[in-house]
């Protein structure tokens, strides 16, 4: 097991063991393979780099490189399709450890010979690992301080070399939480940030940025190809793409509207002509109204019809009719599933509840749900019809103090 | 199918608002550093560059003023110039990159370079945070509090705010006080100052070869061009988020910045010339640089300026120790975060705290001479300039990471000047302190 730490620097010398150059990076070849293999060396004499490939190394090990020959072919250094340098583009370098639902550095890399072949194998991610280049070569030894994520594992490397990024479905980093992945990627520059939301399926990036500020999230979508954020924006929930397109330019925000699916866009729209502090401004349209005259049974199919997932199916907001959007009531989930099936809804539904107005306070509207611990508040017209609903993680959003809203500053202020 | 649509099959009839959607958002999308909002907002490069007038700053002007007359303005007229240019380059950097300046060291530079750069910003913010307790103590006892009061109390303070989260509130009151120094423009208007002689002072350059002179304009550069301010724009634009989409604007807030803090300071120095250098009169308490405010303030000089530099060194001090742990914990990958405990992130909780207590204890020391002090930190800072410059340039002009952002003929021509002016400098300062020229 080397070190890429433990190499550079050493020199790199003929059959005959006379040096002539020093090892200044290693070339990898990032293609297929899940490790990849090493493929040259860029070499330092003097003030002259040079590229040497690795079918002329005979030996290596942590004293340096032999030579398999006297003729040594030159050739100038030149970046290649799916090459990169590990010390150019991998030391130092960001990374996500999954396992740990953390952002930590490339302080080391380990290469081993795997079949004959020099390949890298892990990333030592540890302090210790630091301790070991920054101190005189082989002060200090390696112990079981190192920790060592296998290359395997490593799902995303923030680097300007686009080949270097790990081209490895992103899947284990798709199953955490939205939150966990929202923090990852908030410890992100935003040009990396993008990267990885790309590489997520839509709906899994847009949670993933419904859980990031609106600013971080313009940001990061303002950076992304335009058809993918717009798939990303129609993947999220009405309110959080209307406060998203808030952020952004107005020729940016129209651009990405044209490219959503016209209902999404109205919807959003609809959410954006609204201001921003009222009950208006922080709702969602995303909520299943159902008429009265449904029985239960009538309700279930119904729901069970819409196929897609709704947000907020907790509370059921009954219309007077299939025309009118009149609030007349409020359903519960629980109510709905414990009552008979045959019983009309407007027997089984809640006909004293409480609403807003879209233009009341947003604050206001919040300090309500929290007081009367409601999932979601309904937001009326001046004619009782409801326009949509609050739900409680925005109200919660409302009422935390400032502090603890706000991300984690990402670099010193 | 979205659940509205649904109802929307169900009968319901749009509001209407979608074109009010598409109005609201023509109107809301000015750019994006809105006028009023910015003003409201200080920018980056206003908040990173009055940076420069703390308590070091005030001091070390102060002193050029009343020691050397109006002779050294032309030198500030042109650092206005560095400054602007050094601090463009690193704000241009983060909106281009995302990244703060330690980081980008980090994974640029290898760990040795790091290790090193990041010694020398923990050695030159260390003593400026010792420069501001020192200014803290100055200030309060202009009010007449002892220092082995009033520091205790303080440091304990500034850590208790930083903390607990509230301190956003109070630095809006800090800053408020900071304006006092404004005056320090009027009073130099109202001190009558023979103007030809300002104008000469501005543009004819002049220079003294002894060690003192040499000290006091190293002084005058390293806090003009604090390498703290530099590291704080950079971190201070990502953290905006800002990106070279709206980088227009943030360029024009940087000179904004740059112009503004450089005015006051030249003002500083034209006061203290008119009111100090032409009594003679030394300044080496706080009290003979309050002096200065007279002509604007009669006998509210004192406890003017006593406002003004408590204000001044609240801020710097706060900020510093917070800066300065972030940067570390970030260039090697330490926990960080205020809100956790010694045991969650003990060395960025552990040099957060160790700058302040260095800071209050060293303000403690009975007989320091204040003003002398807060000089010496400016040497220091004028000193590990070049180490921070010298980064800066090197990632400034890298094609890889800067693509057409990086730097141009023009600003690398001031760039390296000023570097080499200021390594000669330090050189020269070496020099005379063994082997005196003059």
């Amino acid at each position: 097991m080397l070190y890429l730490s433990q190499l550079i620097g050493q020199p790199i010398v003929d059959r005959a063991g006379g040096k002539f150059a020093s090892i200044k990076d290693i070339i990898i070849f990032t293609g297929n393979d899940t490790y990849p293999t090493l493929t040259g060396l860029v070499a330092r004499s003097w003030t002259r780099e040079f590229f040497i490939n690795w079918s002329q190394v005979s030996e290596l090990d942590s004293k340096g490189v032999r030579l398999s020959s006297f003729k040594i072919d030159l050739q100038p250094f030149q970046r290649r399709e799916n090459e990169a340098l590990l010390v150019r583009d991998v030391l130092d370098r960001q990374i996500i450890d999954v396992d740990d639902r953390r952002i930590v550095r490339a302080n080391d890399v380990e290469i081993a010979q795997v079949n004959g072949q020099y390949r890298v194998v892990g990333v030592d991610v540890s302090f210790q690992a630091l301790l070991r280049r920054l101190a005189p070569r082989g002060v200090v030894r390696q112990s079981n301080r190192s920790e060592v994520i296998d290359w395997a594992d490593v799902e995303y490397l923030a680097s300007e070399m686009p080949v270097v990024r790990l081209k490895v479905s992103m899947d284990r980093l798709a199953k955490l939480h939205p939150v966990e992945i929202a923090r990852l990627v908030d410890s992100l520059s935003y040009h990396e940030g993008a990267e990885v939301l790309e590489s997520l399926d839509d709906e899994t990036a847009a949670d993933a940025l419904e859980e990031m500020s609106p600013e971080r999230q313009a940001n990061i979508i303002g950076g992304m190809d335009e058809e993918k954020a717009a798939d990303i924006l129609e993947e999220m929930e009405p309110d959080d793409a209307a406060d998203l397109l808030g952020e952004l330019p107005e020729e940016k925000a129209t651009e990405l509207l044209s490219l959503m699916e016209k209902e999404e866009s109205e919807e959003v729209l609809e959410l954006l002509s609204y201001d921003e502090d009222t009950a208006g401004g922080t709702m969602t349209t995303d909520f299943t109204p159902v008429p009265q005259d449904f029985t239960a049974a009538q309700a279930t199919d119904y729901l069970r019809g819409l196929g897609e997932p709704t947000g907020m199916i907790y509370y059921l907001f009954v219309t007077e009719s299939i025309e009118s959007h009149k609030l007349v009531g409020i359903l519960t989930l629980r109510d709905l599933i414990l009552s008979d099936p045959q019983k009309p809804i407007s027997e089984i539904m809640l006909k004293e509840f409480l609403s807003v107005h879209y233009d009341d306070a947003a604050l206001e509207s919040a300090r309500l749900m929290a007081e009367y611990n409601l999932l979601a508040l309904p937001v009326l017209d001046e004619t009782g019809e409801i326009q949509g609903i609050i739900t409680a993680d925005d109200a919660v959003n409302l009422l935390l103090p400032e502090n603890w809203q706000g991300r984690l500053p990402r670099v010193s202020i | 199918m979205k659940p509205i649509s649904a109802a929307k099959e169900v009968g319901r009839v749009l509001a209407g608002r979608g074109a009010k959607g598409l109005e609201r958002l023509r109107r809301l999308r000015l750019p994006r550093y809105r006028f009023l909002a910015y003003l409201g907002i200080l920018g980056p490069g206003l908040i990173a560059a009055s940076a420069g007038n703390d308590a070091g700053g005030i001091a070390t002007y102060s002193s050029a003023g009343a020691g050397y007359g109006y002779s050294f303005l032309w030198m500030l007229f042109l650092s206005t110039f560095s400054l602007g240019v050094i601090q463009e380059m690193c704000a241009r950097m983060g909106a281009a990159t995302g990244k703060g300046l330690s980081e980008l060291i980090r994974e640029n530079f290898g760990i040795r370079w790091t290790a090193f750069v990041m010694l020398c910003v923990l050695f030159a913010n260390g003593t400026t945070v010792i420069s501001e307790f020192i200014g803290i103590a100055a200030a309060l006892e202009l009010f007449k509090i002892p220092r082995y009061v009033s520091i205790p109390i303080v440091t304990f303070s500034v850590w208790w705010l930083v903390v607990k989260g509230s301190y956003s509130r109070v630095e809006k009151i800090f800053l408020l006080m900071t304006f006092v120094f404004l005056g320090y423009i009027v009073s130099a208007f109202l001190a009558k100052p023979d103007w030809g002689q300002v104008a000469r002072g501005t543009l004819i350059p002049t220079f003294h070869l002894d060690g003192s002179y040499i000290a006091l304009f190293l002084a005058t550069v390293g806090t003009t061009i604090t390498p703290y301010m530099q590291i704080s724009v950079q971190s201070l634009v990502v953290e905006r988020g800002i990106t070279m989409r709206d980088y227009a604007m943030e360029r024009a807030d940087v000179y904004f910045g740059v112009i503004t803090s450089n005015l006051v300071a030249f003002f500083i120095v034209i006061c203290t010339a008119a009111t100090l250098y032409t009594h003679q009169i030394k300044v080496d308490t706080a009290e003979q640089a309050a002096a200065a405010l007279e002509p604007f303030a009669g006998v509210y000089a004192k406890a003017l300026f006593a406002i003004g530099l408590f204000g001044a060194s609240m801020l710097a001090a706060s900020v510093l120790p917070l800066a300065t742990a972030y940067s570390i914990s970030e260039a090697f990958g330490f926990e960080k975060g205020i809100s956790r405990s010694f045991k969650e992130a003990p060395i960025f909780m552990g040099i957060f705290t160790g700058l302040l207590v260095l800071g209050g204890l060293t303000a403690m020391i009975p007989g320091l001479p204040l003003i002398q002090v807060l000089i010496i930190v400016q040497v220091v800072n004028g000193l590990l300039l070049p180490v921070l410059l010298v980064s800066i340039l090197r990632l400034v002009n890298d094609e890889e990471l800067m693509g057409e952002h990086r730097n141009g003929i023009v600003f690398n021509g001031i760039a390296w000047a000023t570097t080499v002016v200021v390594i000669a400098l330090s050189i020269l300062l070496v020099i005379t302190a063994f082997h005196p020229l003059a």
